[in-house]
């Protein structure tokens, strides 16, 4: 089954906050959303509750840590951060994603020339 | 590692939710606020702004939702809901909980019960240093029944010196001493063991230090003792100013150079000698023959070997086999032309064998094994008849329930979630069940205790320990798990709109034959049935060895054992003593006749003599050992043993007379035939040139001597006053009135005769022949029990299920009744539908018991494992009880008013 258009995969989205993550340093998570949405420029329908689940996921895997801290608005929020198993992670994903991309670039190219 | 610490992470939110519920609360907020701050910077009214933030967002509760199954344990935390749903529920009903809990409290506390036996007879390690590496040393040749384990000293000698395979190899042989302490004495079983005993054990001292190689060098100079920690604690309340002192053994001082560590008993089950001695002081302890120690012929130690960890057993077994036969043959070559070819041959024919020895000698195991297992069986199949009685309860109950399972389907369950909520109840149930075992499986295993012969239920430890413990808890998931099955698939089928209509069931016509209900009927019949003649089967072959002639009187027979001999006594000042003290019993009051034996009837040991028979010519391989007892005059007549040809000994038999000796009907028959024995001659040496120095002076009747079961036996009995040698002996005294009362009158006379002379073993004739019913009494209390126990729960479920049915069929049976139905057409009506189900059980049950019960058969004493009688009781005893289950709910069925039952709902 095909997920529906815009939806984000799992996994991906791992990605995606890893990678804002780097980017950006310490963010909380509105931060990350807003991120995400700015960057695929509203074409990935993100719904932002989906978004705490995962950072949980990503906290007990080890790859960011948490902590509370002040926004610019001087409101409380949870400032995520990317740790060194993260930045790790983050490498080894990108690299394996890129493999995969190509392969399904290749694959798709090669299926339209036959 | 990454998932331990995941599940570390979880763990510990599982326990800090409060705290993480909020926490998370402020995230979101803060989250959905700097969204409307957006919103408002953009424009919009402060209302619009938290809107749009929340419809940016999505569901808030269902992001919580999934943040926390990602958090903590989700499977826990419907676990707890689960366990608390089901309290709540058995709360609701505590009848139903209360029988549910009882039945399974009965059937898993009796599971436990044996279960702590088996775990303290045959799973148990001693408590020494790796006792798996310990093995037993036997040897067997083709000719022998089973194997044997007594070795003489020269070939302990020999095993241990030049064994490569072993760390090291102890030898130990059993020995009662007179115990001297402070003026005070008694009879103890101690141990004569070799130096490296307590080394090869890995065995600490508690206090001071233990035997070691250095204390067994020399015959006769090591006068050191160990006692046990038990005995310590119990004869010297614990004194540390023991050890040091000297004790008197037989009369021979010895001095406690330390106490063994607690817990330690040896190297048998269920036996914990008081007191080990170096076995170089053998001679000192037991004197005869004098050549012990040399003698290859005398077999008399035991042994026990530490395995090098690098040796295989294979290994250990040949290379043990190698030395074993080396030493045989020379010892064969000593001792020369005096050993028969035959047994020469028969000799040399036998190979060591190496038995696991992580349980020491384990003969207790060997007796016990056999009946411990059969009742570990039985009691599994009550549980099972338990299961299937709950679960048709549960059955009956789900149907009650199905409005609240139609409520719970309606908002959303899934029938796995519903299934775990069923197992979740009937585990819960099982749980509770087996915490109330607890209290029946102490009970019983008391009771199962105090059954074993007082000497052995002394020592023997069935401790309620881990083991047993944990199969308790697995025991009752196991059995919550089973009965609540069937229930909670029946429950998960049904739909909502049909659960909705409870009243369809109602109405729904009659129960099919082959129904799930049925099903378990039959199958408590099937399981009971086989119980049920097991057990009368063992009470009948009870009373058939309880009834068997014994020969002799046994009602109202005193026995006492005493041993003049470890107290240094010569052989001439013990007969001296002995006619004393049987001049002085005679005259008591309430007293018939006393006699002296060597061996009184069924004590479990006898003595055999080899002879030489006059005119007789024994075959090569024929066995010329009859079992011999040495009695003092008036043995006969105070058993009641009748004389069917010439006299008694009299006062005129003494040493300087003429040899005499007595022989029983089997004897004379064995070796005279029809020819009359009296005036023939024997002698006790069965070298074919031995001069026949014993004239036969009386015959008398058959007896049972020393089990039960024997067939009868060659005996002959030699006086008291010619006996060369005399030891310990039984005092045999028949009473008026109550054997027991007689025991300070006779403790008196002795202690008058020698207050340091103990009278050890007293108990009646009696309680030593039903002693030796121990496994057959067991047996047939424990089967009884359990399957009346089975019994009982298979009616009780039949009657329910009978009742359940009549419940549901209310209105038709008003209708029947109706139109004219008589009572006794309802009546039949509501027990005829259980026939198929009863009868189907019973020939099935009896089926399986044809099947099973030769399983039985040796243990059985004339009464066939298929003995008809036995099995057509138990069958129309099972039937009736089964008919009167179902008669009873359905009487109050055909008792309903018509109308009532028309009005119904």
């Amino acid at each position: 089954m095909a997920p529906p258009r815009g939806e984000v995969l799992q996994g991906t989205l791992d990605l995606i906050v890893l990678k804002t993550l780097e980017a950006l340093g310490p963010l909380h998570g509105y931060g990350i959303a807003q991120r995400v949405q700015q960057v695929s420029e509203d074409r990935l329908k993100l719904n932002q509750g989906t978004l705490y689940p995962a950072l949980l996921r990503l906290v007990q895997r080890g790859w960011i840590a948490s902590k509370w801290g002040a926004s610019e608005n001087n409101r409380r929020a949870k400032y995520y951060s990317l740790t060194r198993a993260g930045r790790r992670q983050l490498q080894t994903e990108t690299e394996s994603w890129e493999r995969m991309a190509a392969l399904m670039a290749r694959l798709l190219g090669g299926a339209e020339g036959a | 590692m990454e998932w331990l610490r995941i599940f570390g992470s979880r763990l510990r939110n599982f326990f800090r939710k409060r705290k993480l519920d909020g926490d998370l609360d402020a995230e979101l907020q803060s989250h959905l606020a700097m969204l409307a701050d957006e919103h408002v910077r953009r424009g919009m009214t402060l209302d619009e702004a938290h809107q749009a933030a929340r419809r940016d967002f999505g569901g808030v509760e269902q992001a919580k939702e999934s943040y926390r199954d990602q958090r903590g344990l989700p499977f826990l935390e419907t676990l707890v809901q689960d366990v608390r749903y089901a309290l709540r529920m058995l709360r609701k009903s505590p009848g139903f909980t209360a029988v549910v809990v009882l039945t399974l409290a009965l059937g898993i506390g009796a599971n436990t019960a044996i279960f702590s036996l088996m775990n303290g007879v045959l799973l148990q390690s001693l408590p020494v240093r790796n006792p798996e590496e310990l093995v037993v040393l036997r040897y067997a040749d083709a000719q022998a029944e089973g194997a044997s384990e007594d070795f003489s000293y020269p070939m302990y000698q020999a095993l241990r010196d030049k064994s490569s395979v072993f760390g090291g190899v102890l030898t130990r042989s059993g020995v009662s001493f007179n115990v001297t302490y402070s003026g005070q004495s008694e009879l103890l079983y101690g141990e004569l063991v070799s130096g490296n005993y307590y080394e090869v054990l890995g065995v600490r001292p508690w206090l001071g230090r233990l035997l070691s190689p250095e204390d067994d060098r020399t015959p006769g100079a090591h006068p050191v003792a160990v006692i046990s920690f038990g005995y310590w604690q119990s004869r010297f309340a614990s004194d540390p100013s023991i050890v040091g002192k000297k004790i008197l053994l037989d009369g021979q001082p010895m001095t406690v150079i330390g106490v063994s560590a607690p817990g330690f008993f040896g190297t048998e089950m269920a036996r914990d000698p008081a007191i080990r001695v170096p076995m170089m002081m053998t001679l000192n302890f037991k004197p005869v023959p004098a050549n012990r120690m040399q003698s290859a012929r005398h077999r008399w130690l035991t042994i026990l070997a530490r395995r090098k960890q690098n040796v295989t057993s294979a290994q250990a077994q040949a290379s043990t086999d190698v030395l074993y036969h080396q030493a045989l043959e020379e010892q064969l070559n000593a001792l020369g032309s005096s050993v028969k070819a035959h047994d020469r041959e028969r000799a040399l024919s036998s190979h060591i064998q190496l038995d696991d020895g992580s349980q020491g000698f384990a003969h207790l195991r060997g007796e016990m094994q056999r009946p411990l297992l059969l009742m570990f069986c039985v009691t599994a199949m009550v549980l099972l008849v338990a299961c299937a009685n709950l679960a048709n309860l549960l059955l009956a109950r789900s149907a009650k329930r199905r409005k609240e399972v139609a409520v719970r389907l309606a908002i959303g369950a899934g029938p796995s979630r519903l299934i775990r909520q069923w197992l979740t109840e009937s585990v819960l149930l099982g749980l509770l069940g087996g915490a109330a075992g607890i209290l029946f499986a102490f009970w019983l295993k008391t009771g199962l205790i105090r059954f074993l012969p007082a000497d052995f239920s002394a020592n023997l430890k069935a401790p309620m320990d881990g083991r047993v413990m944990g199969f308790l808890v697995i025991a009752s998931v196991f059995t919550g798990l089973l009965f609540g099955l069937a229930p909670a698939l029946q429950i998960s089928r049904s739909s909502v709109t049909e659960a909705m209509h409870g009243e369809a069931a109602v109405t729904a016509s009659r129960e099919r034959v082959f129904s799930l209900r049925n099903g378990l009927v039959f199958l408590q019949v099937a399981l009971s049935l086989p119980l049920l003649i097991g057990a009368g089967l063992f009470l009948h072959s009870l009373r058939n060895l309880r009834g068997i002639d014994m020969g002799f009187f046994k009602e109202n027979v005193f026995l006492a054992n005493l041993n003049p001999s470890l107290n240094g006594y010569s052989s001439e000042r013990i007969r001296g003593l002995y006619g004393d003290l049987l001049t002085r019993v005679r005259m008591l009051p309430g007293v018939r006749g006393a006699s002296l034996t060597t061996s009184s009837a069924i004590s479990g040991g006898w003595d055999q003599e080899g002879v030489r028979v006059e005119g007789y010519q024994p075959r090569q391989d024929e066995n010329m050992s009859p079992n011999a007892a040495v009695i003092s005059p008036g043995y006969f007549a105070s058993l009641g043993i009748p004389f069917v040809a010439g006299r008694d000994f009299t006062d005129q038999d003494t040493g300087g007379r003429p040899k005499v000796v007595i022989v029983n009907q089997t004897f004379a028959h064995y070796f005279f035939g029809d020819a009359n024995p009296i005036g023939k001659r024997i002698s006790l040496n069965d070298d074919p040139k031995a001069l026949l120095d014993m004239e036969i002076i009386g015959v008398v009747k058959d007896a049972k001597y020393v089990s039960l079961r024997e067939k009868p036996r060659r005996h002959f009995y030699a006086p008291l006053a010619q006996e060369p040698h005399l030891f310990d002996m039984t005092l045999q005294v028949r009473t008026a009135n109550d054997p027991q009362s007689i025991s300070d009158l006779v403790r008196g006379q002795v202690h008058d005769l020698d207050p340091n002379l103990p009278l050890y073993a007293t108990t009646t004739l009696e309680i030593q022949i039903d002693n030796s019913l121990t496994e057959e009494r067991l047996l047939s209390w424990l089967s009884s029990l359990f399957a009346m126990l089975a019994t009982l729960l298979a009616t009780v479920g039949l009657s329910g299920v009978v009742a359940f049915s009549v419940a549901r069929r209310t209105r038709e049976i008003g209708v029947r009744m109706a139109l004219g139905a008589q009572r006794r057409d309802i009546l039949f009506l509501a027990m005829s539908q259980m026939i198929p189900a009863v009868g189907l059980g019973l020939a099935v049950g009896l089926a399986a018991a044809y099947a099973l019960n030769h399983l039985l058969g040796s243990m059985l004493y004339d009464v066939g494992s298929t003995d008809l009688a036995t099995f057509a009781a138990a069958g129309i005893l099972l039937a009736s009880v089964a008919a009167l289950a179902a008669y009873l709910p359905a009487r109050r069925a055909a008792q309903v008013d018509p109308l009532m039952a028309l009005r119904y709902e």
